[in-house]
């Protein structure tokens, strides 16, 4: 076991995790942050992308341990972000949302290529979003919610 | 007819949508009991052997280690993993742990133990000694008498079940016919790939009380089948279905409950058993691999005459649902033909098992009829949508092979959406045609049933009234990402004229909620909407009881969202207010159950745009535009997004999807996401949907099916695009095989 601390949600915390744990682990089991999902523990759907300092990491292919010292943001914690509350409701008018299992990994990787780009084309969005599968919504609602999103931004940031 | 609703055939955002994107719905692995511990099943590696020792030395070993389940431990009888009800076609050959495995992904056994890390270790740690048998993967194989039959006690060769439905004179008909087309198709089993992993907890630690959270379609079948592999009563069998994500069929079969039940038995603890996207891929179910012999005859005005199917599924080694799968197919022939003849096989092999998948059947078959209704267009030199519409059965009348005439159809006005739109893509886009490419459009027509075609659709709802007006409602069927729950509660909005923050919806909890068939069938709009829709009536019928009483009248009704008696008019819910305090008041619950009295059809025409590149080969699908009658749309936010995650799905099938065997392992090769390719973000084409305007007399406020549907003309419109683009024949899927399939993705405009 190892001492780590990671800024979790904004929040400061210590955790003590294995070698071989992953981040997913971390999250779901130690600090019972579920909204963090498992769908192939193995780097190809993208339901447990979080924001690893800002950028979307698989985090059942990323080792707790490298986390120390990182700034983690989780589903649950991203209402702290700014225009996080913007993008959910897009995904929520839009429709964007079916099972909603794909839905947290959807909306983080979203949120981090809206912080980069608030005017993205399609294909700017289908680069970003090409490692997160969805099996309910064919996508195109998601990509509707998105485009949405940016143009709800750039409104506020006063260029429309 | 225009018809007013307040609360139904309106956009309506799912209730728990806020709680998916906080992080919030809680499915199955989110959830943890006391004392939990967590389950593995060790699987056989070879798709035909039979096990000769099971050696636990080394995972004893292992902290943390509890105990296992072993072949010998569990009861000695066959059952059947379907969410069906009952029935003759349900036949029963799956063991709860076997000592012969019959494909690969068979459970041997099952450890468990403290953690999940030590679970998964237990389990590597169990060596199982194996003598390998030669298994076999191809239906012709299963025709093969040479080959031993895989479940001896069903069926003496590898055919386990023949099904022929028959109308008029098939020899007569094609010896008048002008045009006589043949061909075969073939397609490969395609996995679910629903995004949450197969997921259960299972408390049967007392040996008296069993409780189980999963990922389920079918509460109320999986009570049933555990009660018996158990040997307790139901009402000691309690299934909690959590959020699910997604299900698409996939979870209309039990998967590990029994061995994970059974486990917890012995070792007295709460277990909690999630599977890996290994076992998701192979050990779980697919949709069926299909051979279909097509044979249709026509006249050369292009009317119909004759249409023979020998129509052969792959079961992989267990029954599940492939007899049922495969009759199912027979009865979705919607076009007018004198003579029919649907000469179905279903065969087991050793392949991966096969079970429901959204379509049931219809997929398949739809895909080779389709394409065959396009080259006797072609042949003809006739027009193949006119072709479709001149033949296409109509209110009235039936389809062949069934005496159940058709209630509702809009499909010409399903044709005229699309082609509008196709004509605005191609207004602005043009066709290309030089040469390097080739742009071009396919079409094809779908229908489906509302609920099971057998029509053992059964559902009930109860709604208990509160006392400030608002309402719980009580039903038994599972909401697996659809929509159904907000659907459901739309229903009982409108029917009370009350708003939809007044009903809370608690549904698929066999401990809590009335009996309800399943969600497969697409039937939750109108089997368990209809159940809805007359509990509703039921409550206002008690609550007029209760004010006649109050105020010693017999004069009130409920007219337009008010009570109005001789004594006044009362809202909904200062109705409720007086009913629940007055002293000649009292508790008012509605409830009703629907059994299915008829199945009605949806229509869908799907219209796909694809782009061949003659140097390399090379296709792309650009657009994708789909129509559908489904009556009136409940909630068309939702609706849509059926359409559109049919699509998606649709073009996964056509172009990318197949577990495949590997040749020398002799076991599944498609055993994760890089091996198995679902569409991603930019595989997806532009997609447009549209809702014909529609309304089903036996539907609740006009509503019919829409689920399954959607998914089913998509596959033949995608490759009739590209036939047509290509110039080339297409007989299988997915078109990879046989094409180089370019991402949809395009140049900005």
């Amino acid at each position: 076991m190892y001492k780590i601390s990671i800024t979790l949600n904004g929040e400061p915390q210590d955790f003590f995790a294995e070698e071989k744990e992953s981040l997913l682990d971390l999250l779901r089991e130690r600090a019972r942050l579920t909204g963090c999902k498992r769908g192939c523990d193995s780097g190809q759907c993208g339901a447990c992308t979080v924001l690893l300092d800002g950028m979307p990491v698989n985090s059942c292919c990323y080792l707790a341990l490298q986390a120390d010292g990182k700034s983690v943001v989780t589903i649950e914690g991203l209402s702290t972000q700014p225009d996080a509350d913007l993008i959910k409701q897009a995904f929520i008018e839009e429709g964007a949302i079916q099972c909603g299992f794909c839905t947290p990994g959807m909306v983080l990787a979203a949120k981090s290529l809206l912080d980069r780009n608030n005017a993205p084309h399609t294909n700017h969005i289908r680069e970003a979003m090409a490692g997160n599968l969805c099996r309910c919504t064919g996508y195109t609602r998601i990509e509707k919610a998105i485009k949405n999103a940016a143009a709800q931004i750039r409104k506020r940031e006063g260029e429309l | 007819m225009t018809r007013n609703f307040d609360m139904v055939s309106r956009d309506h955002a799912r209730l728990e949508s806020r709680a998916k994107t906080e992080g919030k719905a809680l499915y199955t692995d989110d959830l943890s009991l006391p004392r939990m511990a967590w389950a593995v099943v060790v699987r056989s590696p070879f798709a035909a052997a039979e096990v000769t020792g099971i050696d636990f030395s080394e995972s004893e070993k292992i902290p943390g280690y509890l105990g296992a389940l072993l072949p010998e431990e569990v009861p000695d009888i066959y059952y059947n993993c379907s969410g069906n009800p009952p029935s003759p076609l349900i036949m029963e050959d799956e063991r709860i742990l076997t000592t012969t495995p019959k494909c690969a992904g068979d459970r041997i056994v099952a450890v468990a133990a403290e953690t999940k890390e030590a679970a998964l270790e237990s389990a590597r740690a169990v060596k199982v000694n194996y003598a390998i048998k030669k298994p076999i993967f191809k239906i012709r194989e299963a025709f093969d008498a040479n080959n031993l039959p895989i479940e001896a006690h069903l069926s003496d060769s590898n055919v386990l079940f023949a099904r022929q439905v028959t109308e008029g004179d098939i020899e007569k008909g094609f010896k008048h016919a002008d045009l006589i087309l043949e061909d075969n198709f073939y397609v490969p089993p395609v996995q679910h790939l629903p995004l949450e992993l197969t997921a259960c907890i299972c408390d049967f630690s007392d040996g008296m009380n069993l409780t189980i959270w999963s990922n389920s379609q079918t509460i109320f079948q999986e009570r049933r089948i555990l009660s018996v592999l158990c040997g307790i009563p139901e009402n000691r069998v309690r299934v909690i279905k959590p959020t699910v994500g997604g299900g698409f069929g996939a979870r209309q079969q039990t998967h590990a409950q029994p061995v994970c039940a059974l486990l917890s038995k012995k070792v007295r603890r709460p277990l909690k058993l999630i599977y890996s996207r290994e076992e998701e891929q192979y050990a779980t179910t697919v949709r069926h691999e299909a051979e279909t012999q097509v044979r249709i005859g026509a006249a050369n005005n292009g009317t119909l005459c004759a249409f023979y199917a020998k129509y052969v599924l792959n079961t992989g080694p267990y029954t599940t649902h492939g007899p049922t799968v495969m009759a199912a197919a027979a009865r979705k022939f919607q076009y007018k033909v004198p003579d029919y003849f649907f000469d179905g096989f279903c065969v087991l092999t050793n392949h991966v098992t096969a079970g429901a998948f959204r379509g049931y059947g219809n997929t398949q078959i739809a895909f080779a009829r389709e394409v065959m209704i396009e080259r006797v267009a072609e042949h003809l030199g006739t027009d193949s949508l006119e072709l479709r519409i001149k033949n296409h059965v109509g209110v009235g009348e039936h389809f062949p092979g069934s005496t159940t005439p058709i209630t509702s159809c809009q499909i010409e006005q399903c044709v005229t959406l699309c082609e509008k739109r196709r004509r605005e893509i191609d207004d602005a886009k043009g066709l290309i045609e030089n040469n390097e490419t080739k742009q071009a459009w396919g079409v094809a027509f779908a229908c489906h049933g509302s609920g099971p075609s057998s029509k053992e659709g059964l559902s009930a709802a109860v709604v208990m009234l509160n006392d400030d007006g608002s309402i719980q409602l009580l039903v038994g069927s599972a909401d697996i990402g659809q929509g159904s729950e907000t659907m459901l509660a739309q229903i009982a909005a409108e029917t009370l004229g009350i708003t939809l923050e007044a009903v809370n919806i608690i549904a698929a909890d066999t401990g809590l909620t009335p009996y309800d068939t399943g969600t497969f069938g697409s039937s939750q709009t109108f089997i368990c909407g209809n159940a809805v829709l007359a509990a509703c009536r039921d409550l206002l019928d008690g609550m007029v009881k209760n004010l006649n009483r109050i105020y010693e009248t017999s004069s009130f009704a409920f007219r337009e969202q008010v009570f109005t008696g001789n004594s006044g008019k009362l809202s909904f819910q200062e109705a409720a207010e007086k009913i629940f305090f007055h002293t000649a008041g009292g508790v008012t619950i509605g409830s009703a159950s629907y059994k299915a009295r008829s199945c009605p059809n949806p229509f869908a025409v799907t219209f796909a745009k694809a782009e061949y590149h003659k140097k390399t080969n090379a296709v792309r699908i650009l657009h994708v535009i789909e129509s559908v009658d489904v009556g009136t749309p409940i909630n068309p936010l939702t609706v849509k997004g059926q359409i559109e995650g049919g699509v998606a799905q649709g073009v996964g099938y056509a172009l990318m999807e197949m577990i495949e065997i590997d040749p020398l392992m002799k076991k599944p090769l498609s055993s994760d996401l890089l091996h198995y390719k679902a569409p991603l973000f930019g595989d997806i084409p532009e997609i447009d949907v549209f809702i014909a305007k529609s309304y089903e007399a036996d539907g609740p406020y006009g509503a019919k099916s829409v689920g399954e549907l959607v998914t089913v003309p998509v596959a033949p419109a995608i490759v009739n695009a590209v036939r047509k683009a290509s110039g080339q024949n297409i007989t299988s899927l997915p078109l990879c095989k046989q094409f180089l399939v370019l991402p949809s993705t395009q140049e900005e405009e």
